[in-house]
């Protein structure tokens, strides 16, 4: 009857082992100009191998909503529940690293910039959703 | 939120599975959905009192929030 409440947020289970694979190549090819050949293709076989468990591992809802194809609206906030977890840990890893590095008497970047590029685009984000209403 | 979706999916014979694909969502939702640990959207709400044939009001129980 209704197929319309996980339309747009279900995406191909491909998508991930996909952009697990760009991000290797691109490790790769960055690593291979930075004369390190050998880490780029250690990092291409970790980021390929994890695209493959992700596309040929089970049906649980787990692996599907990570994969993305077994995504809806539930899942949805389950994603952006975690992404803000995420962040969260990120933050609070980047204050304690900038706080060690400036207690040793070092510069504290480039924790400072990236937790001033956090900053801003929370800031920004909340301006942008509170305008879009 | 308190509901009354287990009871009328009981009602009609359904199976968790065959509501979920009748709304095109994971078993697993219409199963927290069940046990009041998620709360639907306004269109999966509507969604399902409209395939149960009864008012979103009468399904969903606002006092149990």
């Amino acid at each position: 009857m209704n197929k319309d409440c996980s339309r747009g947020i279900a995406r191909s289970k491909w998508f991930v082992p996909s952009f697990s694979l760009v991000v290797g190549l691109a490790i790769l090819a960055v690593n291979w100009l930075g004369g390190h050949p050998g880490e780029g293709v250690i990092s291409l076989g970790v980021l390929v191998a994890f695209g493959l468990v992700v596309l040929l591992a089970g049906r649980s809802e787990t692996i599907r909503g990570l994969r993305g194809d077994g995504r809806d609206e539930r899942f949805a906030q389950i994603d952006l529940n975690a992404t803000a977890v995420a962040g969260l840990a990120m933050l609070v890893a980047l204050i304690v690293a900038w706080l060690v590095a400036t207690a040793r008497g070092q510069s504290g970047s480039p924790y400072d910039w990236l937790l001033a590029i956090g900053g801003l685009a929370y800031v920004l984000a909340v301006a942008y959703f509170r305008w879009r209403g | 939120m308190k509901n009354k979706v287990r009871a009328l999916r009981v009602q009609k014979d359904m199976a968790q599975g065959q509501l979920a694909e009748a709304m095109g969502v994971s078993r697993q939702t219409i199963n927290s959905i069940e046990n009041e640990r998620y709360t639907p959207s306004l269109p999966l709400a509507i969604a399902l009192a409209r395939f149960f044939g009864v008012t979103v009001e009468e399904m969903f129980d606002e006092q149990g929030l």
